[in-house]
């Protein structure tokens, strides 16, 4: 169960031939999940940065 | 007795002085697991007889239409608590789960198109899940334009709630087009009632995924929930006194 | 009841474009369709009924779009919810003329072209009541729909309630199958009845909930 399915790096990019499909749909996974990240965490520090500003004038 | 139980549990102040308590575990868990099974699924799990290498889709597939699903489910439950209870908390929270529900059924659709031309020969069927997807895709991008069509928030909030409500119809559809017509889509590999079809060398690693996948996306969920209370509740006192 | 419905008939008659502009359209893709492609390499009869079907979803949504708009606009709605503190009888009365006066005639042409098609002629009644079924659902959707968007335009309209009329097509091309290849259309037409009598009742209520935030 725990033996790797590939015997080089090579092999693990091209899966046999499937290895542009496979590495392509986790890529764009892996980068919708980031970016929705990157732009919640913006978001957040924005809406702190507000009440701080707020709280700070008055 | 349960409208007290829910007003007392569900008030803004408290849902963000909690999950920011909770965020860095969940993050975590869900970074591990995800790494963990996404490597044992892409790296170590046996190739597939039937379909080769390219079923180590499925290590993302399954677990992103699984909680396209879900999230809708939730904002289901949450749209009733704030039409029968008038809880804000659930409509921040449908407003907040609405993108990501849209970005993890993107991601599903991709990978299940993408998954189609090594087995199906094609990236694209009218096939009846395929559809429903797409259509629960369509849904969740309605419920977002919806609620940025109106200036007054609170009206936003109760008709959107609506709308989603209504829309739950389309999940049992989802669910059970496998079964009601006959489709290209191969029927579900793994059935609470009926066990799995999986070896389990694939399917632990599906399961971590599953698992790891539902951490990051609750962290995610945390966080722009947090960010959209704050826009909304800015004018309170906790608000400002907690940032 | 009578008293909206007449009331509703009058407004619909007045608004000749809400009612003679959906069949028109209809008409006008029917007969176009054929126009523009060659029916000499394309087995017409297998696929005008889809055409049928999609001409139907379109025309049903030009003729529910702003069902509610003049009334949200002229104050008659707030006075309807000062008589009646909700918005069912008129949401339901609203339904019924507009599925009366636009839907059973658009159901009615979308008939006679299928036949007019090749379509065997004593299939006639079986694609009328499939079509009046199918449009007496579409309309209660886009009334929903109609109902959340209110003034906010049609595209809102569409984006809102497409996703559940899409249910219902594919629902109806499962029954126009049945009616081609004569196999379970008593079941398909149960069942369409069945879902079109629950919706029927159940929509106006959801309706009335939208329009009251509206009001409010």
């Amino acid at each position: 169960m725990f033996d790797l399915a590939f015997n080089s790096l090579d092999e693990i990019l091209q899966m046999n031939g499937h290895g542009i499909y496979v590495w392509s749909v986790y890529v764009v996974g892996i980068t919708a999940i980031l970016v929705s990240f990157i732009i919640a965490k913006k978001r957040l520090r924005e809406a702190q940065e507000k009440i701080r500003v707020a709280n700070a004038s008055s | 007795m349960i409208t007290a139980f829910i007003h007392k549990f569900s008030s803004p102040k408290s849902f963000v002085v909690l999950t920011a308590k909770l965020y860095p575990y969940f993050i975590c868990i869900g970074l591990c697991l995800i790494s963990l099974g996404w490597i044992w699924g892409l790296l170590f799990a046996p190739e597939d007889a039937v379909q080769g290498n390219s079923y180590r889709i499925i290590f993302l597939h399954v677990p992103s239409v699984i909680y396209a699903e879900l999230i809708y489910f939730f904002m289901a439950v949450c749209a009733l608590m704030h039409l029968v209870w008038r809880v804000k908390l659930a409509a921040y929270l449908i407003k907040s789960a609405a993108p990501i529900g849209a970005m993890i059924t993107f991601i599903g659709l991709f990978s299940g198109s993408i998954w189609g031309i090594p087995t199906w020969g094609t990236w694209w069927q009218w096939d009846a899940r395929i559809t429903s997807t797409l259509i629960l895709f369509i849904m969740y991008l309605g419920i977002l334009t919806l609620h940025g069509s109106f200036s007054n928030l609170e009206k936003a909030d109760r008709l959107m709630s609506i709308l989603v409500v209504i829309g739950v119809i389309n999940i049992p559809i989802i669910k059970k087009s496998v079964d009601w017509w006959s489709t290209l889509h191969q029927p579900a590999s793994i059935s609470v009632s009926s066990g799995s079809s999986i070896d389990p060398s694939m399917l632990y690693p599906l399961l971590i995924s599953v698992i790891g996948l539902g951490f990051v996306l609750i962290s995610l969920g945390i966080l722009s929930s947090r960010s959209y209370i704050y826009t909304r509740e800015k004018n309170k006192k906790w608000v400002s006194e907690y940032v | 009841m009578l008293r909206l419905i007449s009331i509703e008939s009058f407004k619909l008659f007045r608004k000749l474009k809400s009612w003679l502009g959906p069949l028109l359209i209809l008409v006008l893709v029917l007969v176009a369709f054929p126009l523009s492609i060659d029916i000499s390499q394309y087995d017409l009869e297998k696929f005008y009924f889809s055409i049928i079907v999609v001409s139907l979803l379109m025309t049903a949504f030009v003729a529910t779009e702003g069902m509610f708009e003049e009334d949200f606009e002229d104050g008659s709605l707030e006075q309807e919810f000062l008589i009646e503190k909700d918005f069912y009888k008129l949401a339901l009365c609203k339904i019924i003329v507009y599925v009366l006066l636009i839907g059973v005639p658009i159901a009615f042409i979308g008939s006679i072209f299928s036949f007019a098609n090749g379509v065997a002629i004593g299939s006639f009644p079986k694609v009328f009541l499939l079509l009046s079924l199918s449009n007496l659902l579409l309309f209660n959707l886009f009334a929903f729909g109609n109902s959340l968007s209110i003034n906010k335009g049609a595209m809102l309209g569409v984006l809102s309630s497409l996703p559940l009329a899409l249910p219902i097509i594919i629902l109806l091309g499962r029954a126009i199958r049945s009616v081609q290849f004569g196999d379970g259309f008593s079941e398909m037409i149960a069942l369409m009845a069945g879902v079109g009598l629950i919706v029927s009742a159940l929509m106006p209520l959801i309706i009335s909930a939208a329009l009251k935030t509206h009001i409010d």
